[in-house]
């Protein structure tokens, strides 16, 4: 019946054209001119500003370039070679790697902890509660950086002598002006400031899960824990998987944070891959060459897109993986 | 759980289960306290003298209130200007994230046309492609188009980068439209456009606010972008990367920067709780999908 439904209603609709047995290419082209234009806008946006800058900014890795006028000093591989042999740059792929490993999993088990607690039916207020938690998502990342700078140059100081007392230092610390402390504030700060898109989707995850199944195991005797490992960790799995790769991506572009709290330094302690570019780029870093050298820039792009895109690839294959095999040890 | 409730005594099993709820609420409370004492502190310092900010230290509540901090910083550190500029910068990103995404979006739900099955698949591959270090060639591309320091600049970068979210937020809006409301609208002898702007259009009220919203926020909380398209062009600057340059240039005047931070956060947050429901839905419906 439904299936009857669905082809009288594809054969009703006049767009595609399918009166004529088979139009040439040329005469369906020509049927979906709006179609085209409709699309345009959106096709041109992307391909400009999207797909155009990913293939281009190869083209600029092999010039000595400031950026102004036409890149004209070929320089062949020089800039990869400089770029490789750069310990600023492993540096910042380091960093870029230590923000992310950290703060995913950290991060997540907060939010999932924090998605149990008000995914509870019984608990009163949980839109409250999750309006509270969700908000830092909605400001900027700039700015809140600034306000944190300002609270922990005050914070540095009472919980300095704090810990002072203890005799674990003496006296003042200095955060984020300190090469052991600044990326380990930096990542806390990125836990805290994203935490809520990651609770929002363990809810929308935790929501597809029927009530039923709960009840269920209750009947037969699970305990919440059991309930927990044999039901709630497996059914978020699809959706878990989804979340984790969303974390990854957005920690790798960390930019916002660290350069308006540190700007990269002390002596490149928190020195980001996206800082690191964009001082080669547009200089003002304390470390970076004054002349910007946009072909340097755009080699260390290259070098760590393609590092994302096997890293990407990589996490995909094993997330995919890890799921078909538990799936495989369920059954 | 079952064999407790077997037990006898119900009634201090249940106060027992009260106090622990109880319990979970105070530290819920207290969380959130702790989540947003930032945003209090910032409140609260931005209504402190000069000298009761170094000596009120985490205390966000201000011995006087200092209401000329606003006055200040919306005058003399120019944030009237960043507020403007970041009004026209996110309407003006909202409506052209609104219009290309809502035409793609329909075009690639309703209709059929040669190339479609390919301009879907590049378009998923793109949200795969890192492409956040591609700022170089943009750079480039909008120097040649001599937009660069112009406030449409940073618009059309900005919505660039929300296409492929907005329009699959779209597609799968209007996948889920009844179709005999098309066909009977053209047996009414509605051509295409009349079709999209007079009834699917009106019909997605509920996907244009969340996508509206997200281009909106992300908007106003755009920094990298602005930054690298507005950098010599001092009254271009939105309000976060006009705060960024205030701090470069006046390090002292902390009580203005946290009336600046406030004049920044404060519409957004409202803005996000009144419309929360479409921006908590769309996330929640990515995901998913």
């Amino acid at each position: 019946m439904s299936l009857l439904d669905t082809r009288e209603r594809k054969r009703a609709s006049p767009t595609p054209p399918r009166a004529a047995a088979h139009p040439g290419l040329g005469q369906r082209i020509r049927a979906a001119k709006w179609s085209y234009l409709y699309l345009a806008p959106m096709a041109v946006l992307l391909l400009a500003f999207v797909v155009y800058p990913i293939f281009a900014s190869f083209g600029y890795t092999f010039y000595r370039w400031n950026g102004i006028g036409a890149p004209g000093d070929y320089v062949g591989l020089a800039n990869f070679r400089q770029i490789l042999h750069d310990s600023i740059f492993w540096g910042a792929v380091g960093h870029t790697f230590v923000y992310a490993f950290v703060l995913v999993p950290v991060q997540l088990l907060l939010a999932l902890a924090l998605a149990l607690v008000l995914n509870n039916p019984k608990l009163k207020f949980a839109l409250f509660f999750r309006t509270v938690y969700f908000i830092p998502v909605v400001t900027s990342a700039a700015v809140v950086g600034v306000v944190i700078q300002l609270m922990l140059a005050n914070f540095g100081d009472s919980a300095g002598s704090l810990l002072a007392k203890t005799g674990m230092t003496n006296g003042h610390i200095d955060w984020l002006g300190n090469p052991h402390t600044a990326l380990a504030v930096i990542i806390a700060i990125g836990i805290w400031h994203t935490l809520g898109y990651n609770l929002v989707y363990f809810l929308a995850g935790l929501q597809t899960i029927p009530a039923e199944l709960y009840e269920a195991a209750k009947l037969d005797g699970c305990g919440p824990v059991q309930s927990f490992f044999r039901i709630t960790i497996p059914l978020l799995r699809q959706v878990g998987v989804v979340i984790v790769v969303l974390a990854f991506i957005g920690s790798f572009q960390v930019f916002d944070l660290v350069q308006v709290l540190t700007g990269g330094g002390p002596y490149f302690a928190t020195e980001v891959v996206n800082t690191y570019i964009y001082h080669l780029a547009f200089g003002g870093s304390a470390g970076a060459a004054a002349e910007p050298d946009i072909g340097l820039a755009s080699a260390a792009s290259f070098l760590y897109g393609l590092l994302l895109i096997v890293f990407s690839a990589l996490q995909v294959l094993a997330l995919r993986g890890i799921s078909r095999r538990r799936a495989a040890a369920d059954q | 759980m079952s064999t407790l409730s077997q037990r006898p005594r119900p009634r201090t099993r249940l106060s027992l289960r009260q106090g622990r709820r109880g319990l979970l609420y105070l530290a819920l409370l207290g969380g959130g306290l702790i989540w947003l004492y930032p945003f209090l502190w910032a409140l609260g310092s931005s209504l402190k003298s000069t000298d009761g900010f170094f000596s009120g230290g985490l205390n966000p509540i201000p011995s006087e209130f200092h209401w000329s901090n606003y006055s200040e910083a919306w005058t003399q550190a120019d944030f009237s200007r960043f507020f403007v500029n970041t009004v026209l910068f996110a309407t003006g990103t909202v409506i052209v994230t609104l219009l290309a995404t809502s035409m793609a979006g329909y075009v690639l739900a309703r209709t059929e046309f040669p190339g479609k099955k390919i301009w879907l698949g590049l378009v998923g591959v793109t949200l795969f492609l890192p492409h956040g270090y591609t700022i170089i060639p943009v750079f480039d591309l909008i120097q040649r188009l001599h937009l660069l320091n112009t406030l449409w600049s940073v618009v059309i970068v900005q919505s660039a980068g929300g296409m492929v979210f907005g329009t699959f937020l779209f597609m799968g809006y209007f996948t889920t439209i009844d179709r005999g409301l098309e066909d009977a609208a053209r047996v009414d002898g509605a051509n295409f456009h009349q079709i999209f702007w007079r009834i699917m259009l009106p019909l997605s009220g509920p996907m244009l606010a969340t996508v509206g919203l997200f281009a909106c926020i992300n908007a106003w909380n755009s920094f990298f972008i602005p930054l690298v398209f507005t950098l010599s062009r001092p009254e271009l600057h939105t309000l976060s990367v006009g705060m960024f340059n205030f701090i470069g240039q006046n390090s002292t005047a902390w009580t203005l920067v946290c009336a600046g931070s406030v004049i920044t956060l404060l519409p957004i947050v409202l803005i996000f709780i009144v419309l929360q429901r479409f921006f908590i839905n769309g996330l929640a419906g990515a995901v998913k999908q």
